[in-house]
């Protein structure tokens, strides 16, 4: 152990504006916890195991299995911990089915572009997951609002409709709406709304979603119906799933087919070596070709980015917009509206369930 | 709205228009009002078929037992990736990309069946001589059998055995199955025989053994267990999210935190000077020449 004294004078690491004293600063780990706190635990509500057992929210997943429930029954009992209806594990089995392939989307593209580097197919079908966020894929986004708007109308005392033309004008634009134009020739979307109603499981969700619908079409200058976000996200969640369980569930149906997008790409294009690739000039409309400068001659060259006064500032911000690619044309504060409450005292030992 | 694709690619799996997206020619929303399964629908994705009602139903329970695993690399690193709260995507994406050769490798199980099928196939075995073959090469080397052994269900994986089971009840075992049963008698007689204790079958022996006899290749079977774990990794990373606490690090909590300084158990160089610049060379010339940090090098 060397003497923390022989560390002093390094850099700036003697100013007296430093919030503690460097040069006394203690080697070594952090000994152990002896204090009255709980020893580290892996806490969970969703599973636990032991050496014979998986159990998932206090159901043996291989008694689940023998006694014939299915997948979409078990992510009921993930997700919600129950048994689901048979009516709402029929409809989920439909609406895995409608998420399950998109073409060539963001997430099938992902997949392959993985593919070409020739990694494992989880890292390519991980990647497809990263293609959810909130605009493709916007559950979240989507279910968040629909909670906000729904709680509105039971608080205020506004009815679907009232509520609805509110959410449209305020989010008329936005990715997340559920309403849009891509689907005015398709009928998926509203066959599974209709599939919803047919099985009894529609509830406030959809109501409120076709209420969307209608306030959409009368506002919006263009045609537009409800796509396949609104039908998706609506339905779930009047299965009762939470805007991020949806998200979830829907990222990893997708990630399955792109399972099957990273093997077509395998079989069917060669790999991608590094430094393969090209950008073709023509699509290039950057500065012109330039010789770089000696070294010698930097101090002539260079150009400081320090401004001193807010107008300095103001100009010199307006003239790096021009420059693509350096943020400072965008905005981009990207707000996660995912339910993140942190509630505190997870793991506080308690006499009925030392674990939890 | 611009909807033109990223980049062109032809591909047999689906495409996409204005008025339907089509998978393998079925119109995707038909098979749904059809009332086929999600299981029927993943057949059709990676093999361009119907299945029977059993196959299904046999995909139906693999995935079923596979879906959770409490407390395992996957949902580990779900629950990792969201202390730092990002979106919950990244924590999906990172449960299903600790997938590989050890934790559910699936796809490398599929390869070693085929493998040793195909070399029964040309030396004129029976499967029953081929599974000795495959766990005496296996076994002369040193190396593990895949699909034997878990590290946490040390009586055999509790799915496992189930899993054979269901799918002889279910008359959907094949060749697959039939060499998979040769791979665990020799594998017990020859570890009985030496002496060593019993290691049993793994949900990877047994699940990817169903999901090759109904005729998923060695890779679709991977993704499909490893992404259906996904479904689950999501729940224990919004458990994370919504009641527990962010970085886990807290020294407010009554339970000491994963990330707590305590946790910490430091095992490489032992503290030392950072050198001047004036002594860098000289220094690092020497520390280059003694060769010591090369036990350190990862």
């Amino acid at each position: 152990m060397i003497d923390p004294k022989d560390k002093k004078g390094i850099g700036n690491l003697d100013s007296p504006d430093l919030p503690f004293d460097y040069s006394k600063r203690e080697y070594g780990t952090v000994p152990l916890d002896h204090s009255n706190r709980a020893p580290f635990q892996w806490v969970s509500e969703v599973s636990y195991k032991n050496v014979h057992r998986i159990v998932v929210r206090g159901y043996d997943t291989t008694e689940l299995m023998e006694e014939g429930y299915g997948v979409p029954d078990v992510l009921f009992v993930i997700y919600q911990s129950r048994i689901p209806l048979e009516e709402e594990s029929k409809l989920l089995d439909y609406v895995m089915i409608m998420a399950l392939e998109d073409g060539i989307s963001a997430p099938a593209a992902m997949s392959r572009i993985v593919a070409q580097s020739k990694t494992f197919l989880t890292q390519a079908a991980g990647a497809s997951i990263l293609a959810f966020g909130h605009a493709y894929g916007a559950y979240v986004a989507f279910g968040t609002r629909l909670n906000k708007y729904l709680t509105q109308s039971k608080e205020e005392g506004k009815s679907l409709a009232e509520v609805a033309e509110l959410l449209v004008r305020e989010n008329l634009d936005d990715e997340a709406l559920g309403v849009s134009e891509l689907m005015l020739k398709d009928p998926a979307a509203k066959r599974m709304i209709a599939r919803a109603e047919k099985l009894g499981v529609a509830g406030d969700y959809i109501a409120l979603t076709k209420e969307v619908t209608k306030a959409a079409q009368k506002i919006s200058s263009k045609p537009v119906d409800l796509d396949m976000l609104g039908a998706t996200g609506a339905t779930m969640m009047d299965l009762g799933f939470t805007p991020e369980a949806i998200w979830g569930i829907m990222g990893c149906t997708r990630a399955i087919a792109a399972g099957a997008h990273f093997i077509e790409e395998v079989e069917r294009v060669p790999y991608s070596r590094t430094g393969q690739m090209l950008t073709p000039r023509e699509d290039y409309d950057g500065p012109e070709d330039r010789a770089v400068p000696d070294l010698e001659e930097r101090a002539k060259n260079a150009k400081p980015a320090q401004t001193q006064t807010v107008d300095e500032w103001k100009k010199a911000f307006e003239e790096r917009k021009r420059v693509n690619g350096s943020g400072y044309s965008i905005v981009e504060e990207i707000e996660d509206p995912s339910e993140k409450t942190g509630i505190k005292k997870v793991g506080r030992y308690a006499p009925q369930h030392q674990n939890i | 709205m611009n909807r033109e694709p990223f980049f062109r690619r032809k591909t047999s799996i689906s495409y996409k228009t204005e008025e339907k997206t089509v998978l393998r020619g079925y119109n995707l929303s038909d098979i749904a009002e059809k009332g086929y399964s999600f299981s029927d629908a993943l057949f059709v994705l990676f093999q361009d078929r119907i299945p029977t009602e059993n196959e299904a139903k046999m995909l139906n329970y693999e995935m079923g037992v596979f879906i959770e695993h409490s407390m395992s690399p996957s949902a580990v690193s779900a629950t990792g990736v969201a202390m730092g709260r990002p979106n919950l995507p990244a924590t999906v994406a990172a449960s299903v990309s600790t997938f590989g050769g050890v934790h559910g490798p699936g796809a490398a199980h599929g390869y070693m069946l085929n493998k040793y099928l195909e070399r029964a196939h040309n030396e004129g075995k029976s499967v029953d001589e081929i599974g000795k073959i495959l766990v005496d090469e296996y076994t002369d080397v040193g190396q593990p059998v895949m699909g034997m052994g878990q590290p946490q269900h040390t009586d055999s994986d509790p799915r496992a055995y189930p899993i054979h089971l269901k799918q002889e009840e279910l008359g959907v075992g094949g060749v697959y199955l039939q060499l998979q049963r040769a791979v665990e008698k020799y594998f017990h007689a020859r570890r009985k025989q030496e002496g060593r204790s019993y290691v049993g079958v793994n949900v990877v022996g047994s699940g990817n053994t169903a999901l090759c006899d109904i005729g998923f290749a060695p890779n679709a079977a991977w993704c499909i267990g490893s992404v259906c774990r996904g479904f689950s990794c999501a729940a224990h990373a919004l458990f994370n999210m919504k009641k527990g606490r962010a970085w886990g690090a807290s020294r407010q909590e009554p339970m000491v935190q994963v990330l707590d300084l305590s946790m910490i158990k430091y095992i490489g160089p032992a503290d030392r000077k950072v050198p001047k610049q004036e002594e860098r060379q000289e220094y690092a010339t020497k520390q280059k020449e003694e060769g010591e940090y090369k036990k350190w090098v990862i």
